[in-house]
């Protein structure tokens, strides 16, 4: 049971998504007939499922505000800003209420009860106004709840009625369980110098249309179960009363004074029920056509499981390197052609189980356009959130490690971005605040922007705070640029009053650091009165990357390969010499630092070394290392929890030959050696 | 009923040597027992870890806690291990490799056998140092290694050395 109800909860937490999503889409279009249906359906399913695998809160919380749709569904509720209002929270409300302990909180249980006043308030509200029409629906929903057509063959005893039943309240008592048609059979009724007045000579067949079950029926007659003859068989799950072909056929058939044969009835049922299925298939078939597309261009895969075929697949390329690297060693040409093939498949399959993780970032936007529609009203802006790329792919660890931070830099948009609308008539803008999110790829990276249109950020301020918080000294020298970038760090928030929303005492500082986690980076750029632009750049993946392996003293580094401008082989004493570690390469004067002095290494520094170029933020700068070995497919593995604030140590990988080389995060090895010198 | 095998595991303890000095850890905090094998230095790290190694496919990093105890550095010879211990970090089960000089045995000790650790004259830290047991004249230590690895003994360290270079 619990398997069920944890795929109830992802089946779930996808509906309250589509849910939500249909709802914001609602408050735009409200006269939308298909986005109201799919808002009943949505909670419709969810009501069901919850009421099966045993989460009757939800079940029973959802069940009232689906009335309320099926009537504004129905044209007979209008859809009002209250009741969005009111679903909006019912939404929010829904997702605590996934967790079947939920109500034992008190804060959560105070909500429930009020939310479920609200929706009480709505439903009676209407229900004064439209009790006739209520009614009526009520009906039409009854006969929608799965009936059943019994044949009921009841041939009492001839002396049935010598204690005091009169078997025609029976029939009445039957027919009265449903829609019921009786036939009375006669010809058992002797002539009349043998009648007798005192005895029952009539036999009854009824087809009984109804919810009960074939128990309930019996139970009618179980007084005289004994002394009759009593049959009692479902003859199919559809209403066959309301077909007059049927009953028609099968008055004409096979109705007679005599006792129907049963075994008939039921073969000539089948047939009816058959020939309206076929009628009803081919409109279901060009449905279920429709809906089988969808179905099988996406099936819903277990996470782990997917983390478990990207482990495989890390697995297979390190042990394919160690293949190559024996084919090479030990000259075996036989396995050569091999070898590349596997190498070349190895490479395909790594591509697609990547691919697998993906998701589109559109999935957390719903969430911001949410969150944006919520502040908007609490703040009293005028906010409109447009959003471009949204089907852009990223691991899904990253949209996950994503979220977080791009809420906090939409919160702060709206917070001190975007101005009321009397300020910004005031200075001439548009009285409607924009934020747009778009996110596009540019090479192994995701790029993400987030771009207001509101005050900016005014750079004589943040130094002023800069100052007043000991970050800075009075007499540091900065760009613009620079002084932004103080926004970033620890202990940084700019915002004068502490508002719910942003400055809690973490601001920019987190972001930066949530980015960092995931090996992104933020970029802020403002001006003031246009307003402010974060850029978020992202890599593509996190687990393997494609790298250039490097020596230093035998051993073995990985440089992120894209990062990677240049390698130029330099003599060992030029360098030292060269003042103020600056190389002149191609005419160029270019920052390098030398790794054997900065990683602390022992021994004598080879004559020939080799600069590595890297690109860091705008600039080149070089790396010098002993060797350069070549282009190697890294796998990313943690370096353990020992490690855990070492980052200018992206991780390790496990070499063919089974030892292992760093990979080095060349911007902040760079940016961390800057500050130190 | 308790298995008689899991009453002797309960009081078994791995016993290895450092330099001349004998210490023991409870089996049940040790993995597995690795051949010598090079290991992989990571650069700006602490300088009680040593690097990392491959276990299998992942990477485990391998401690020095030698300089818990003063001891000078001493050449790998062909008795070098790495110890394989699940040390208990931060409320986390964490592997990490230790080196050592050599393994010597695993030893039944009934717990009346353990001694206090003494208090005067200790030459090392008792707050690693759980119990002491006498055996043929020599004195073994037994290590919580889960105090010995403690979180402000290694991470806060490395912390300390970040917070330096990111100092403007």
């Amino acid at each position: 049971m619990d398997n069920f109800q944890k795929k109830f909860i992802e089946e779930a937490i996808d509906l309250i998504n589509n849910l939500e999503e249909a709802l914001l889409n609602l408050e735009k279009k409200p006269d939308d007939n298909e986005l109201i249906a799919a808002v009943f359906r949505i909670m419709h399913s969810l009501k069901g499922g919850g009421g099966m695998f045993g989460f009757d809160d939800i079940s029973h919380f959802t069940h009232n505000l689906e009335t309320i749709y099926d009537e504004v569904r129905n044209n007979r509720l209008k859809l009002t800003e209250e009741l969005l209002s009111v679903t909006f929270s019912a939404v929010d409300h829904l997702r605590n209420l996934l967790n079947t302990n939920a109500l034992k909180d008190p804060l959560i249980k105070k909500n429930h009860d009020l939310l479920l006043q609200k929706v009480d308030n709505i439903q009676k509200n209407f229900e004064t106004t439209n009790l006739s029409s209520e009614i009526e629906s009520d009906i039409n929903e009854k006969s929608e709840t799965g009936e059943k057509t019994f044949f009921v063959q009841f041939i009492p005893h001839e002396n049935i009625m010598d204690n005091g039943t009169n078997p025609l309240y029976l029939i009445d008592e039957l027919c009265s369980l449903g829609k019921a048609q009786s036939y009375p059979k006669l010809n058992k009724i002797p002539l009349l110098a043998k009648f007798s007045p005192a005895k029952c000579y009539t036999f009854w067949e009824v087809i009984l249309v109804t919810n009960k079950e074939i128990n309930d029926l019996k139970g009618v007659f179980i007084f005289v179960e004994d002394e009759s003859e009593l049959q009692v068989i479902k003859l199919s799950d559809m209403d066959i009363l309301s077909s007059k072909t049927i009953i028609e056929e099968f008055e004409n058939k096979l109705l007679s004074d005599d006792k129907t044969d049963i075994n008939k009835l039921q073969a000539f049922i089948k047939e009816q029920e058959a020939k309206i299925k076929t009628q009803k298939v081919s409109v279901i078939e060009k449905l279920s056509n429709f809906t089988k597309e969808n179905v099988i261009s996406s099936i819903r895969v277990d996470s782990e499981k997917i983390d478990q075929l990207m482990n495989l697949v890390s697995e297979l390329v390190t042990t394919q390197a160690s293949l190559s690297l024996y084919v090479e060693e030990n000259q075996v040409y036989e396995l050569n052609q091999l070898s590349e093939n596997i190498e070349n498949i190895t490479r395909q399959l790594r591509d697609t189980a990547f691919s697998i993780s993906l998701i589109p970032i559109e999935t957390m936007l719903t969430r911001f356009h949410r969150l944006i529609r919520d502040l908007s009203f609490e703040f009293n802006k005028n906010i409109e959130f447009i959003t471009e790329g949204a089907e852009t792919e990223l691991d899904k660890t990253l949209v996950q490690g994503l979220t977080d931070p791009l809420m906090h830099i939409i919160r702060n948009s709206v917070d001190h971005g975007i101005e009321p609308e009397q300020e910004r008539l005031a200075k001439g803008k548009t009285p409607q605040g924009m934020i747009y999110l778009k996110a596009y790829y540019s090479g192994a990276h995701v790029v993400i922007k987030v771009q207001d249109d509101g005050r900016g950020i005014n750079p004589a301020v943040i130094k002023q705070k800069a100052i007043e918080k000991d970050l800075i000294s009075h007499d540091f020298q900065l760009t613009d640029k620079e002084i932004l970038d103080l926004v970033f760090l620890p202990g940084f928030s700019t915002a004068e009053v502490i508002t719910d929303v942003s400055g809690r005492g973490v601001g920019m500082d987190v972001v930066k650091k949530k980015i960092d986690e995931i090996r992104g980076t933020v970029d802020l750029e403002s001006k003031v009165n246009v307003g402010t632009t974060i850029t978020i750049k992202l890599p593509l993946t996190l687990s393997i990357i494609d790298g250039l392996l490097v020596e230093l003293n035998k051993t073995k580094y990985v440089m992120p390969l894209n990062l990677v401008d240049k390698i130029y082989a330099v003599e060992h004493e030029k360098l030292t010499k060269s003042y103020n570690n600056l190389a002149i390469i191609d005419e160029e004067q270019i920052p390098f630092y030398n790794l054997r002095e900065e990683f602390s290494v022992a021994g004598p520094a080879p004559q020939i070394e080799q600069l590595v170029t890297v690109k860091y933020e705008d600039k080149r700068v070089g790396l010098l290392v002993d060797n350069v070995i070549g282009e190697y497919q890294a796998v990313l593995k943690p370096l353990g929890k020992l490690f855990i604030n070492h980052d200018i140590i992206s991780g390790a990988t496990i070499l063919g030959d089974g030892t292992i080389a760093l990979v080095l995060d060349t911007n902040k090895i760079i940016h961390e050696f800057s500050f130190k010198n | 009923m308790i298995d008689d095998e899991i009453i002797q595991s309960m009081n078994s303890y791995l016993s290895f040597k450092l330099g001349e000095e004998f210490f023991a850890v409870h089996v049940s905090k040790v993995l597995n027992i690795l051949e010598m094998m090079p290991i992989t230095a990571v650069p700006k790290s602490h300088d009680s870890i040593k690097g990392v190694i491959n276990l299998r496919g992942s990477v485990l990093a391998v401690v020095d806690i030698r300089m818990k105890f003063d001891l000078a550095h001493s050449e790998f010879s062909k008795d070098t291990c790495i110890l394989v211990l699940q040390v208990l970090i931060n409320d986390e089960q964490i592997d990490v490799g230790a080196v050592v000089d050599s393994v010597h045995a695993v030893l039944e000790i009934d717990e009346s056998q353990i001694l206090p650790p003494p208090s005067v004259g200790v030459k090392y830290k008792s707050e690693f140092v759980t119990g002491i047991i006498k055996m043929d004249e020599k004195f073994i230590m037994i290590l919580d290694i889960d105090k010995l690895f403690s979180l402000d003994n290694f991470i806060t360290k490395l912390e300390d050395i970040h917070t330096e270079h990111k100092l403007i």
